[in-house]
Order: structure tokens, then sequence, then C-alpha cells
């Protein structure tokens, strides 16, 4: 499986919210990094034919998405931001209809429906109206509508979204089962859900993808250093004025700080192993609060 | 294609707000069926008046002592029991009940009286006591009034300038096409069902809408609409469902009313006169439609099965292209109180004639006066009505799948 984005971009109105993209992924997690805005649900909702891109093209296995209309939808599995579903559905209704959507002969859709919902662990809410499920028992309904059809390729938008720890490693430990054998292609804000289960990371902003490799790639193309440091109290205003300042704890005998800055940020400073935490807020800091915020 | 009908349809009636709806479709139902049976009463001979079963069954044998032909013997005969009535001391009397005993005695005949007033007045009087002096030397003219009092309101200061030379000819030659003597018999039934179905087909169209407004909206309301357009068949085959699911839900909301009030009504009041010519009604006796009491009901039920899914799949279309139900709720409401608030406007008669909420009282329609020149021929309103709305609703189909096939969501 192979998609190609070829110079894609999404205005609406005057604003760009996807610039000249082009991107080739094959099989494997695709982890799209950027903050609120940077333009991955757009970006999204053209791979998944939901809106027509301004210019540019998207090309499954050497064919326009947008040509191969309902034979492309057929390879693909799609897990909203907002996921809606329909309240008085039971989990079991909800699947089937999605099945029947999807094309699923109806015999092939009971079985596949009954498999996924014992693979998310929704078994003993099969039968429950999907308005009376927690948030994650949805979001768990909702990546098991994405999976019915087997798709080649699964798009995940914000899947761990408004879900408590345990339920985000859950979620976390699903996705990476499902992703064998197919291209998915994962959005988030939440750094530490592509560091566990993207193969690639493509750092998103401002509509074009900035930076994009594995975790390891990433972390050392990264321009700057990452240093830590423990600073007396009085010192942390003007350290966070001057650098990016990624993590700040404090201890008995001062604050511990997490510097990303390419010269030496003290003298007690040491040279420590980026995290990909470091490298969000190298390329996103300056969209992280206000200007003149201390935290 | 069917299992994501019966899902479409699985989505409409689990709402609980569409629950209610059919509820007060239930309710609509009953109250309407109650009023329209107490349309028929009868007075027996003691003054006493009843409604219901055994009063529609009185009269019904009243009025079929009186049925067959109404020939020039028939109608001299009714002046001559008449007379007997209005010289006798029940109807001279100043006491109520001893006047009521004197109706009973009419009212075998009451509807021939009815029309012998109505061909002896103006073409657009009534006067209830004008058969009292109508003599045996002008009955004989009955028929002949009828069109005479046609071609005397077509000459009149009022309507000059309305029909062309044409037009005229046509409304005279329908009055004489129309087979005389008029059969007559019993058709209480149908009178009081032809009364108050526009009531009925009114209501299901305005309470349908609440049912099949949101089958496009909902998906966006509901932010499920990324899902349903991501999927294999989400541009194609789900759209037909659900225009699938409307047209059901149209097709069967509407007919479950119109066969249970048909009826309940039909069943009470007796199934009597439906070959009977509509011009035997106070309603019909103007009309230049010659057409029976059940060619008349078939064209209202079917100009309202029409009218709903028309007024309905415009209702969808509205909803799929703007995303809102209450706007798709509302269109059947604007189609059906706009032209009544512009009734009032005689310049506009012909237009209003042509506004879909005619196809929803087409028993009214017939006693209109609203005639269309088509090339050569002159029809009235009903015939284009009924083409005009049905080319309509056929390219509404593929418009209403166009237009929720390209929905972008942004």
């Amino acid at each position: 499986m192979k998609l190609v984005l070829d110079n894609l971009t999404k205005e609406f109105g005057g604003f760009v919210a996807v610039d000249h993209i082009n991107l080739t992924m094959t099989n494997g997690v695709y982890g799209l990094l950027g903050v609120n805005g940077a333009g991955k649900t757009t970006l999204m909702r053209m791979l998944c034919t939901l809106l027509k891109p301004t210019s540019g093209d998207i090309y499954c296995n050497g064919k326009d998405i947008f040509k191969m209309d309902s034979e492309y939808r057929n390879l693909l599995g799609y897990l909203p931001q907002d996921f809606g579903f329909y309240p008085e559905f039971t989990v079991k209704d909800y699947l089937l209809y999605i099945a029947a959507i999807k094309g699923i002969r109806p015999v092939v859709a009971r079985k596949r429906a009954k498999e996924l919902i014992a693979r998310v662990g929704l078994t003993k809410a099969a039968d429950k109206k999907l308005k009376k499920l927690s948030g994650g028992m949805k979001r768990r309904a909702g990546i098991a509508q994405a999976m019915l059809n087997n798709p080649r390729i699964l798009v995940l938008d914000e899947p761990t979204a408004g879900l408590d720890p345990n339920e985000r490693i859950r979620f976390r430990n699903l996705i990476s089962e499902l992703s064998e054998e197919r291209l998915v292609l994962l959005s988030t804000h939440i750094v530490s859900d592509v560091e566990y289960i993207a193969n690639e990371i493509l750092m998103m902003k401002d509509g074009a993808i900035v930076n994009e490799g594995t975790l390891d790639e990433i972390i050392s193309a990264m321009p700057e250093k990452v240093w830590n440091c423990v600073v007396p109290q009085q010192s942390v205003s003007a350290i966070t004025k001057r650098y990016k300042v990624s993590n700040m704890k404090s201890e008995n005998h001062g604050v511990d700080l997490r510097i990303i800055s390419a010269e030496k940020p003290c003298e007690t400073a040491r040279c420590v192993r980026p995290s990909l935490e470091d490298v969000f807020l190298y390329y996103f800091g300056e969209k992280v609060g206000d200007e003149n915020d201390t935290l | 294609m069917m299992k994501m009908t019966r899902f479409e349809l699985k989505k409409i009636i689990s709402k609980p707000v569409n629950k209610i709806v059919f509820i007060i479709l239930a309710v609509t139902l009953c109250v309407v069926s109650w009023l329209t049976i107490g349309y028929v009463d009868y007075v027996d001979e003691n003054g006493e008046k009843s409604a219901g079963i055994a009063a529609a069954s009185a009269l019904r044998e009243a009025k079929n002592e009186w049925a067959g032909y109404i020939t020039e013997d028939v109608l001299r005969k009714v002046l001559e029991e008449n007379a007997l009535i209005i010289n006798s001391e029940e109807y001279l009397s100043a006491d109520l009940t001893e006047n009521e005993k004197a109706y009973s005695k009419g009212q075998g005949f009451s509807d021939i009286r009815r029309m012998i007033n109505q061909a002896f007045c103006g073409f657009q009087e009534y006067n209830y006591y004008r058969a009292d002096s109508v003599t045996q030397e002008e009955i004989g003219s009955f028929y002949d009034r009828r069109t005479a009092n046609l071609i005397e309101w077509l000459n009149s200061d009022e309507q000059e300038g309305r029909y062309s030379e044409q037009e005229r000819k046509f409304l005279i030659a329908q009055y004489e096409k129309l087979e005389t003597p008029f059969y007559y018999e019993y058709a209480d039934g149908w009178a009081a069902l032809l009364e108050y179905i526009p009531t009925i087909i009114m209501l299901a169209v305005l309470i349908t809408g609440f049912l099949v407004s949101g089958i496009f909206s909902d998906e966006i309301q509901l932010k499920a609409d990324s899902i349903l357009f991501s999927a294999r068949l989400g541009r194609n085959k789900a759209i037909a469902a659900k225009i699938k699911a409307g047209f059901i839900t149209v097709t069967f909301v509407y007919w479950t009313m119109i066969v249970l009030y048909s009826g309940i009504v039909l069943a009470v009041l007796g199934t009597g006169g439906a070959d009977c010519a509509i011009q035997n009604g106070l309603a019909g006796w103007k009309s230049f439609y010659n057409i029976t009491y059940l060619q008349e009901y078939l064209l209202t039920v079917l100009g309202g099965y029409l009218g709903n899914l028309f007024i309905l799949f415009l209702s969808m279309l509205a909803s799929a292209k703007t995303h809102s139900k209450a706007l798709g709720v509302t269109i059947p409401f604007i189609l059906l109180f706009i032209p009544s608030f512009l009734s009032g406007i005689s310049v506009l008669s012909e237009v209003l004639g042509l506004l879909p909420d005619q196809l929803l009282q087409v028993c009214t329609a017939v006693s209109t006066f609203n005639l269309y020149q088509i090339g050569t021929r002159i029809v009235g309103s009903v015939p284009i009505i009924f083409v005009m709305y049905f080319t309509l609703f056929c390219i509404l189909l593929p418009v209403l799948y166009q237009v929720y096939r390209k929905t972008e969501i942004k």
C-alpha cells in the first residue's frame, strides 16, 4: 500500500490550512504530530475523501483517490476526532449499520462485528445503547467500526483525546496490535502516544510538514541540545525568559530544569538525551502559552 | 441496500422525539375521526337530535327512500312534501322542539331540497328557504337553472375580463356534459369524509415533517457524517437508502392515516352513494369536474399522497443542503400557511391554484374555477397540479441525491 501526497494544498477563503505537502507513506504507523490548528484534521479529511484539495493530488498505488471513489474508500478505515454516533443504537446495531454502508455482506458483517466487539473489549456492552457508554468505550466502538472492513489504510484522528491514562494506554496497545500489514496514520498532540507506537513521525506546523523521520532521526536532527540543571528559585524567571524550558520540577534545594538551547545555559548544566517532547517543544514551543508567561 | 434502509428506518423510529410524533399522529387521527362522525346527525320524530352509528343508519334509511334518479316527478314530489311540512303545525310553532319534529319529516329529501335551493338561487348565493317558493311549473327547469346560473355569473360585471371566450365555452360545455337526471342516494359518509380529509392530509404532512427532516441533517448534527462519507457506499447506496427510508416513512404514515381514517368514517357513516355525482352535494353542486364521490375521494387521497411526497422531499432537500433540521421542519408550514394568507388577493387566485397546498385539498380544488390554457386546450387546476408536482417530485429525487453526495466535511 502506497499513498502519495503531491503538492497537496487546502485553502478556506484566504486561510491556508494545508500548504503544499509532498509525502509518501507505505505500510507502517505514521504519527502526525502538531499543535491544535496545525492542519492535521484537514489533511486527514482529504485523505478520507471528505474534503477535496484546493490543489494537488493524493494517489493510492498510483491512482487518484477521488477518481477511485468507492474503490478507495473500500480500503479505508477512519476514526474521526469528533466521533459522532447514533445514540439510540446499540454497539452491535451500530457496527452492523457501518458494516452495511461499507458494503460488507450481512453474514460476514455479523461475524466481523462479533470478533471486533470482543477484540476491543466491549462484549459485555454489545447490547448497550451507545449513549450509555463511557468516553473510552465509545472510542473503542469507534476503532471497531474503523476496522470492520479490515482496512489497508487506517486513519485515526486524535484517537486518545479525552481518555483517562488507563484507557489511553489500552487504546495505544490496541492500535499497535491493529497496525500490522497496513498503513496507519495517527494524528495527535499527545507526544507520548506517537513516541510509543509510531514507526515514522510527521511534524506538522501551519499546514506544512516541518520534519519527518523515525523517532531517533527526529531527535538527532534537532539543531539544539537539551540540558538539565538545578537552579535557585529566584533564577527561574530569568532562565525561562531566555530559553525554552521543557520541564520544571521543584526540589528541596532549588528547581530542576530541562532546557532546550544551543549553548550551555548555566555552569552546572549537563547535556542529556533529548526526548520527543523536547523536539515538540523546540518546533512548536512558541505556540505554547502566552508570550510573557513563565510556565 | 435493504439492510441499510432498515437501519435508516430504525434511526427514525428509535428517536425519543419521534415516538412522541407517532403518539401525536394517533391522537390526531382519533380527534379528526370523532369530529367527522359527528358531522352526520339525525333528528327523530320526537325532535331529538343524535349522532353516531345509529343516527347514520336512521338517516341512511330515511334518505334512501328517495334513492334513484332525480327526475321531474321526484322534484315535484319533493315540493309537495315540503309544502306539507312548511304548512304543518310543528313547522309554524314557536317551539323549537316542534320545529325539529317538522324538520325530521323532511330529512329524507333534505339533500334534494337543498339542490333545489342551489338551482333557484343565484350562482354565488344560497337561500335555505328558496325551495319553499319554487312552483311546480318552475321545477321543470331544475337542471337548466344550474347552467343558466353559471352563464349569468360569467356575464356578471364581477367576472368581466376574468375568462376568455374559450374558457367560458369550456365551463358551459362541462356543465352541459354532466349526465342528468342525477342519480341520488344517501352519501353522507362520503360527504363527511371529504369534508374533513384535507385536515388529516395536512396534519399528516406537518407532523411527518418532524420524522423525515432529520434523515439527512442528523448525520451532520450528530457528527456521524465523517464515518458515513468515508465508507465505501457512503456517497452512493447509503444516500439512496436514506431516500428510500424517507419514501417509506412518508408512504407508511400517510396511507396508515388515510386507510384508518377512511375505514373508521365509512364503517360508521356508510359507504353508500359512492357512484353519485359530486354535484349532489353542497360543495360539489357548482363544480365543473364531472366526477363521482368515489372518484373525488381517489383524486383527493392520491393528490394528498403526491403533495406529501413533494413537500416532505423538499423538506429533506432543504435540510440536506443547509444541514438544518429546523429549516426542513418549517418547509411544510411555509407551503401550507403562506397560500392561506394570500388567498384573499383575487388576482393571485390562478397562481395560488397551482401551489402544492392544493394537492392536499383536491376535494376543495375541484370546486374552484381556476382555468389554464395549455396550447389550445383549457384545463382546470387539478390535472395540472398532478402532472406538475409529479414531475417536480421526480426531479427532486436526483437533486437530493446529488446535493447530499457532494457534501464536504469542513
